[in-house]
C-alpha cells in the first residue's frame, strides 16, 4: 500500500509519521487505520473500518479530521486563535492576523498551519497567506481556511 | 385497524393513559473525549442550559439554549452528542464492554454505536451494519466526529448478519420500527396495525439472526422506540419461545414489560422488559436477553 500521500501531507506541517502498514487498509483511493482488535473483524467489502485518515483522489489528498488530530498530537505546526476567530474558522471563515494568539513553527506564506482554538483543540487547517506577524494591516486575512470541523454540518447537507 | 383512537385504546388496555406530550431535547456526554475538557462550564458560557438526567450515567436534558446544541465547537469536536434521553438506555445495559466484541446490527445514523464506543473507551472492536448508504453516510460522519476508532462498518442487511461469520460477546438490536407518536406528530394518521405487523415479523427475522452471531456468555439487548406490543413484548415471548433465550432483569427508567397482552398471558420471565411510556423521554421499549444454557 503506498501511504506516501499519507507522509507528505504531514510533513507539510513539519512532522513525520510513522504508519503500521500492518495496521493500514485501504479501499478506493481512502485510507484507514485499524486497531489490532478489530483487524480481524475486517473484511474486504467494508464501507469504513477504524480510524479514517484521507482520500487520495487524482493526485490531491483530502484528509481527515483524525489524522489533523494525529498531526495535532505531534507538535506539528500551528495557529492559535482567540475565541470569536476560532468561531467564524469553524464557520468556513479565513484567519485575520489580529486574531491569532500565538504561533507555534515557522509561519512562513504558502505553507500549511493547524488551525487551534483556545482550549488547545484543533479546529482544522489552514494555508498561510501572508506572514503571521508583523507591521502589516491586522486586518488583512493570514490565513485561508481549507478545511475546518464546521464541515460536519455541511457536509450533510 | 388505524387511527388515533385505535392505538390509544390499545395502549389504555395495556395500562397506559394517553395525553400528549412535548419531548426535551437532550444530549449525552462521550466520556472518552469530554476528559478533562471541563464541558459543563463550556456549555454553561455559551449559554447552553444544562441539567442531569437521573436515570443516566451520561445524560443531561437541554433546558434552554442561546445557540444550537448542534453547532458548537464541542458538539463537532465530538465531546457529546445529541441522543434522545430513552435511546440512551439501551448501551447502558451491557456489562463489562472494554475490549469486548460487539455488534450493532442497525446501526445508522450511529448513536448507539457511539455510545459504544464510548463505553469501550474505543478498546475491542464494534461492528456496525445498515443497509441503507445515506444513512451509512450519517453513521460514518457521526463516528468521525465523535473520533470512534474501534468500528468496522459493513453495508450489510442485518438479516444476513451471520454471513460475517463471527460470533460476538455483546449484540445491540436497536431495531427497525414503527416508532411512536412522541417523536412523530404524524404518527397516528400514517400507520396502521398492519405495518406494526409488518415490522414484528421483520424484527423476528433479524432477532434470529441476531442469536447465530452471539456467543454462548453473550449479552444480547433488544430495543424499540415503537409502543406496540407486537414489537416488544411479542416478540420477546416469541424470542424466549423459539430462540432459546432467557431475559435478564435490568435496573433502568421505565416500568415492567406487560405481561398480559390484550388477554394474552406471556411468559413471567417478561416483566424484566422495561416499558417507557411518552412522558420524560419517548416511548421505548428495552431488554436485555442471554442464551440459554444448557441443562445439565
Amino acid at each position: 500500500m503506498n501511504t506516501r500521500a499519507i507522509t507528505d501531507f504531514a510533513s507539510q506541517f513539519g512532522v513525520q509519521i510513522a504508519l503500521n502498514l500492518d495496521l493500514m487498509v485501504e479501499k478506493t483511493g481512502r485510507f484507514y487505520l485499524v486497531n489490532p482488535a478489530l483487524k480481524p473483524l475486517v473484511r474486504q467489502d467494508f464501507f469504513s473500518a477504524g480510524v479514517f485518515l484521507g482520500k487520495a483522489k487524482e493526485g490531491k489528498f483530502f484528509p481527515s479530521f483524525n489524522l489533523l488530530g494525529m498531526l495535532a498530537k505531534k507538535e506539528a505546526n500551528r495557529i492559535i486563535l482567540d475565541r470569536k476567530a476560532a468561531w467564524l474558522f469553524i464557520c468556513g471563515r479565513d484567519v485575520l492576523r489580529k486574531s491569532i494568539v500565538r504561533i507555534q513553527g515557522p509561519g512562513k506564506k504558502d505553507t500549511n498551519t493547524l488551525v487551534f482554538n483556545e482550549f488547545g483543540e484543533c479546529l482544522g487547517f489552514g494555508r498561510i497567506v501572508e506572514k503571521l506577524s508583523g507591521a502589516a494591516g491586522d486586518n488583512e486575512i493570514a490565513v485561508r481556511n481549507v478545511l475546518d470541523i464546521g464541515d460536519f454540518l455541511r457536509r450533510e447537507r | 385497524m388505524s387511527g388515533k383512537e385505535f392505538f390509544t385504546s390499545r395502549y389504555e388496555r395495556l395500562g397506559w393513559q394517553y395525553r400528549e406530550v412535548t419531548l426535551k431535547q437532550a444530549i449525552r456526554i462521550n466520556n472518552t473525549n469530554a476528559k478533562g475538557k471541563k464541558l459543563l462550564p463550556r456549555l454553561e458560557s455559551l449559554g447552553v442550559h444544562i441539567q442531569k438526567i437521573p436515570f443516566l450515567d451520561s445524560g443531561y436534558w437541554v433546558l434552554d439554549s442561546k445557540v444550537s446544541a448542534g453547532a458548537t465547537a464541542e458538539y463537532l469536536l465530538g465531546m457529546y452528542s445529541i441522543q434522545e434521553a430513552a435511546a440512551q438506555i439501551p448501551v447502558s445495559l451491557f456489562t463489562h464492554l472494554k475490549g469486548k466484541k460487539a455488534l450493532d446490527v442497525a446501526a445508522a445514523p450511529g448513536g448507539k454505536t457511539v455510545h459504544l464506543a464510548d463505553l469501550m473507551e474505543n478498546t475491542g472492536g464494534i461492528v456496525a451494519l445498515d443497509v441503507d448508504k445515506w444513512r451509512l453516510n450519517a453513521l460514518v460522519n457521526h463516528l468521525e466526529r465523535c473520533r470512534v476508532s474501534n468500528a468496522v462498518v459493513y453495508m450489510l442487511d442485518a438479516r444476513q448478519a451471520s454471513t460475517l461469520d463471527l460470533k460476538f460477546d455483546r449484540v445491540l438490536v436497536d431495531a427497525p420500527c414503527s416508532g411512536n407518536f412522541a417523536s412523530d406528530r404524524d404518527w397516528f394518521k400514517n400507520r396502521t396495525l398492519k405495518d406494526v405487523e409488518r415490522n414484528a415479523g421483520l424484527q423476528r427475522e433479524i432477532l434470529t439472526e441476531a442469536v447465530d452471531c452471539l456467543s454462548d456468555e453473550g449479552e444480547m439487548v433488544y430495543s424499540t422506540c415503537s409502543l406496540e406490543p407486537e414489537e416488544d413484548e411479542l416478540n420477546m415471548d416469541w424470542a424466549i419461545k423459539n430462540l432459546n433465550l432467557q431475559i435478564e432483569e435490568v435496573y433502568c427508567s421505565g416500568e415492567k414489560g406487560v405481561t398480559n397482552v390484550f388477554g394474552k398471558q406471556l411468559d413471567p420471565s417478561i416483566k424484566h422488559c422495561r416499558r417507557l411510556w411518552p412522558g420524560e423521554t419517548q416511548g421505548f421499549f428495552v431488554c436485555k436477553l442471554k442464551k440459554r444454557s444448557p441443562k445439565p
